[in-house]
């Protein structure tokens, strides 16, 4: 089956999944206790008359029926119209933009060099599978992979920005400068680097032990028998044979990771206080903002669901047993 | 200036005059203390750059669309009001040159200081002081309508301005022409939907000694010294306000120099630390903030007032003090007023006495028939639900102390920790008193102007929910409703104090509510970046005094 007509058959199960999911993502926030008055009205909502009350809510739109609100909201999805945010008096969809490359920026460098790493080490430990090294970095990987991110977050910063002064422990610039473009550049990077480490370190177990998983089982096949019995070099057996059907389970786990890339990650945006989706999300839910939880939300959705047809349309290409 | 040390053994109740000692002499306030740390010097008076740390939800900080009360106080750094509160938080003439008040309490007249000027050239006028009144009333909702509702009309003359009650207002000073920032007419007149106002040069256009030149809300804000201010120029060139989503990232930075104060209190276990760094220090002093132990009066076993005083009796303030706060909090006091506010009645005893408590409960008829160290209230066991906010680590170990505390007297407390919101949406349904409530009790809090404001302390006690707005315990009694009804319209200081005083006895007899401790104001900051804070009594250094020449602060 072509990508394309694997596309039209899976198409509809994606678009139920998405309309559900948009459905929940309406319904979600509604059903959290609490109330976005005090947001609506600012500091004080205990001294508002019964009227200015009724004035922002229904200016808020919150005085519809629930059903009006659920095909308001649509009709608003459908047009990517996000609305203005309670809190910020900022359209939605800007501060979405605003903040997108902000997440992706440590996310997907963290994903990149976390792959990168976590493959080479699965494939090494595989390999040595059994002796001093396998063992040491097996029990490092499942330490690592039981740390809290904010515990190992706030290590860093106690170590490189409070200790030795060398990296920025918040935010992804210095607030206020006006540099040249190569000092923003690194300027940009120091930012982002106690992040990168933090997210990378996090997330090497997770691809680290699927890949020495696989590499162990295709290790145990017959055709790496045959292939040694050929007479090929560890080094040639490695690349062309175990690594190249290794990492088809990995690449399903990366792609994964590709979509909730997008989401950013909630506490280490809070730990830094870097200015991504992840501490939009967690400052709009705590101050129950519902327009900004509803469309960042989608975004991840679409995401991961995004990211979910990616590894549906690779996973033949890496695996021709897969195509049908 | 004499170093002070921080004094960690506040373990017995202490009382005004101990504290005005322990903070060199300064009972109204002035300059805050150094508590502790290695450099004993202040720090210079004046700055290039002062970076603040702060959080919330902030919004674009403009009259109509600032979100937290340190919001309010940026906003105080761009505009100004009539009159402007002094270190000991008394209203003085401000942009008003003098208030003349009329016999019946009805009629403010104030002369316009004639130097005052927006950041754009344009002189400050009588006429723009009436037009914000009017925007204000007659424009779109905001934040200060119920600031200025009890006002009937505005009328300028020259430039002089009256304004015109429609019943006297003991507060009309401190809340309202105190705190309303008087907005540009030129500007605002064409201003029709302040919230949707893009932030730029219209709309940051105030009078006061900042200019907000960068608006990034989430992010930073910043702001430009007005050097032609009409009280000086100001001490710091720039003040850059950082948003941080954690404290412990705001402690961080302090620590490695990327910030120079934190604009809320650090917490107690942070301060050793902090003072023990070179060149950084806390200021501490005692604040207007109080924690208090909310019930549902209008709920058993919280209905009988013996239950109260036995909760009261049973109440060991000292050791929530000690063991949650080591020692930076003051005892509360049972009649609710801060030890420190001019109102204060110290004839008012606030007891601990366990034995006294379960005395009162068997008085009562509220005893342990079935010997499982648990009274019964009508056949069923005394058992309630102590609820506190699950971020507040010093709420929720309240929580916990308190809930062994009254099991001495054979109540069992159940803590349930709950987020914000959801915790709000229990006591404090919709923000609004009239739509009820439903806890057994709380871990409650009230921010500093509910002291600062002696007025305020009707709101906690009115039957009447407008009046009442604060009253989130459901107490209803004539007596206290009459009390607070004076408090309202008693403008002569005597009488306003002995009014003050018997509501504080009832309070302190009725316990409609419980109050815990008054935390101190805890703030870090580098001793070295900047040496001008100037505390309010009871309200912190985060304000406009702390920016303005010394001579020219009221």
């Amino acid at each position: 089956m072509g990508p394309w007509r694997f596309l039209i058959s899976r198409g509809g199960q994606y678009a139920i999944v998405l309309a559900v999911a948009i459905s929940l993502n309406f319904v979600l926030p509604r059903l959290m206790p609490g109330s976005p008055l005090a947001l609506l009205a600012g500091v004080e909502p205990s001294e508002l008359t019964p009227e200015e009350r009724e004035e922002l809510i229904s200016e808020a739109g919150l005085d519809q029926p629930m059903i009006v609100q659920y095909f308001r909201y649509w009709g608003n999805v459908l047009t990517f119209n996000f609305g203005t945010s309670f809190r910020m008096n900022e359209a939605i969809g800007d501060l979405i933009l605003e903040r997108l490359p902000w997440t992706l920026l440590i996310t997907m460098t963290a994903l990149l060099l976390s792959s990168l790493i976590g493959i080479a080490l699965g494939v090494l430990a595989a390999w040595r599978r059994g002796r001093a090294s396998d063992v040491v970095s097996l029990n490092t990987m499942i330490a690592l992979d039981s740390t809290p991110s904010f515990w190992l977050g706030m290590l860093f910063v106690a170590l490189f920005s409070v200790t030795l002064g060398w990296l920025p422990s918040y935010g992804a610039v210095t607030p206020g400068a006006q540099l040249a473009p190569w000092d923003a550049f690194v300027d940009i990077a120091a930012h982002a680097a106690l992040p990168i480490l933090t997210l990378t370190i996090l997330s090497i177990p997770g691809i680290f032990l699927t890949m020495r998983y696989s590499t162990l089982s295709v290790m145990g096949e017959d055709f790496i028998r045959t292939a040694q019995a050929k007479g090929l070099t560890n080094t040639q057996v490695l690349s062309r044979h175990v690594v190249r059907n290794a990492i088809v389970p990995v690449s399903t786990v990366i792609a994964l990771r590709l979509g909730f890339a997008f989401g950013g990650s909630v506490v280490i945006e809070t730990v830094f206080s870097y200015p991504g989706l992840g501490r939009l999300v967690f400052e709009a839910v705590s101050s129950r903002d519902y327009p900004v939880m509803q469309a960042t939300f989608l975004v991840f959705t679409i995401a991961v669901l995004v990211a979910n047809i990616l590894a549906d349309l690779l996973y033949p290409r890496l695996d021709p047993r897969t195509r049908t | 200036m004499k170093r002070i040390y921080r004094r960690r053994s506040w373990s017995t109740i202490v009382s005004a005059t101990a504290i005005a000692a322990l903070l060199g002499g300064c009972a109204a306030g002035g300059a805050p203390q150094e508590s502790g740390g290695p450099s004993p010097d202040a720090g210079a008076s004046s700055a290039e750059i002062v970076r603040m740390a702060n959080f919330g939800q902030e919004g674009n900080i403009t009259p109509h669309t600032y979100e937290t009360a340190t919001g309010y106080n940026l906003l105080g750094l761009v505009y100004d009001s009539l009159l402007q509160i002094d270190e000991a938080g008394v209203p003085q003439p401000w942009l008003a040159e003098e208030v003349t008040t009329s016999e019946d309490g009805l009629t403010y007249t104030m002369p316009i200081r004639d130097d005052a000027a927006w950041h754009d050239g344009e002189p400050l006028t009588a006429e723009d002081v009436a037009f914000s009144f009017t925007y204000y009333q007659d424009g779109p909702p905001g934040r200060f309508r119920t600031a200025v509702s009890n006002v009937e009309s505005v009328a300028v003359d020259g430039e002089t301005v009256s304004v015109q009650l429609l019943e006297p207002g003991a507060s009309f000073e401190l809340r309202t022409l105190a705190e309303l920032p008087i907005l540009p007419e030129h500007i605002w007149s064409s201003i029709d939907a302040p919230d949707e106002a893009p932030f730029d040069e219209s709309t940051s256009v105030g009078s006061g000694p900042y200019r907000l030149v960068e608006s990034d809300p989430g992010t930073s804000y910043s702001f430009q010294a007005n050097p032609e201010y009409f009280a000086g120029a100001p001490t710091v060139e720039e003040i850059r306000v950082i948003q941080f989503a954690n404290d412990a990232g705001a402690v961080a930075a302090l620590r490695s120099g990327e910030i120079d104060i934190i604009t809320r209190s650090v917490t107690p276990e942070q301060v050793p630390v902090l003072n023990g760094q070179q060149g950084l220090s806390v200021l501490e002093g005692p604040e207007y903030v109080t924690t208090l132990l909310a019930f549902d009066t209008q709920r058993a076993p919280f209905s009988d007032v013996a239950v109260r005083q036995a909760i009261n009796l049973a109440t060991d303030r000292e050791l929530l003090v000690s063991d949650v706060y080591l020692g930076a909090a003051i005892p509360g006091n049972a009649g609710w007023v801060h030890p420190e506010s001019p109102f204060y009645d110290e004839s008012i005893e606030t007891t601990f006495d366990v034995d006294a408590a379960n005395a009162l409960l068997d008085e009562a008829g509220i005893t342990d028939s079935d010997g499982d160290g648990v009274r019964e209230l009508d056949g069923e066991a005394l058992e309630v639900e102590l609820l506190a906010v699950s971020s507040n680590a010093l709420r929720m170990r309240i929580a916990e102390l308190l809930a062994a505390q009254y099991a001495e007297i054979g109540m069992r407390v159940e803590v349930a920790s709950l987020d914000q919101e959801a915790f709000d949406q229990l006591v404090w349904p919709e923000y609004d008193v009239a739509a009820g409530r439903n806890y057994d009790m709380a871990v409650f809090g009230w921010s500093a102007p509910t002291q600062a404001d002696i007025g305020q302390m009707g709101a906690l006690v009115d039957s009447d929910p407008t009046l009442g707005n604060l009253n989130i315990t459901g107490y209803r009694s004539e007596e206290a409703d009459a009390l607070a009804a004076e408090l309202r319209t008693e403008s002569d200081p005597e009488a306003r104090r002995a009014v003050a005083a018997e509501l504080q006895a009832l309070i302190a007899e009725e316990l409609p509510l419980i109050t815990l401790l008054y935390p101190n104001g805890l703030y870090g900051h580098s001793s070295d970046a900047y040496g001008g804070w100037t505390s309010i009594t009871g309200q912190g250094p985060i304000n406009k005094l702390s920016f303005i020449p010394a001579d020219a602060r009221p």
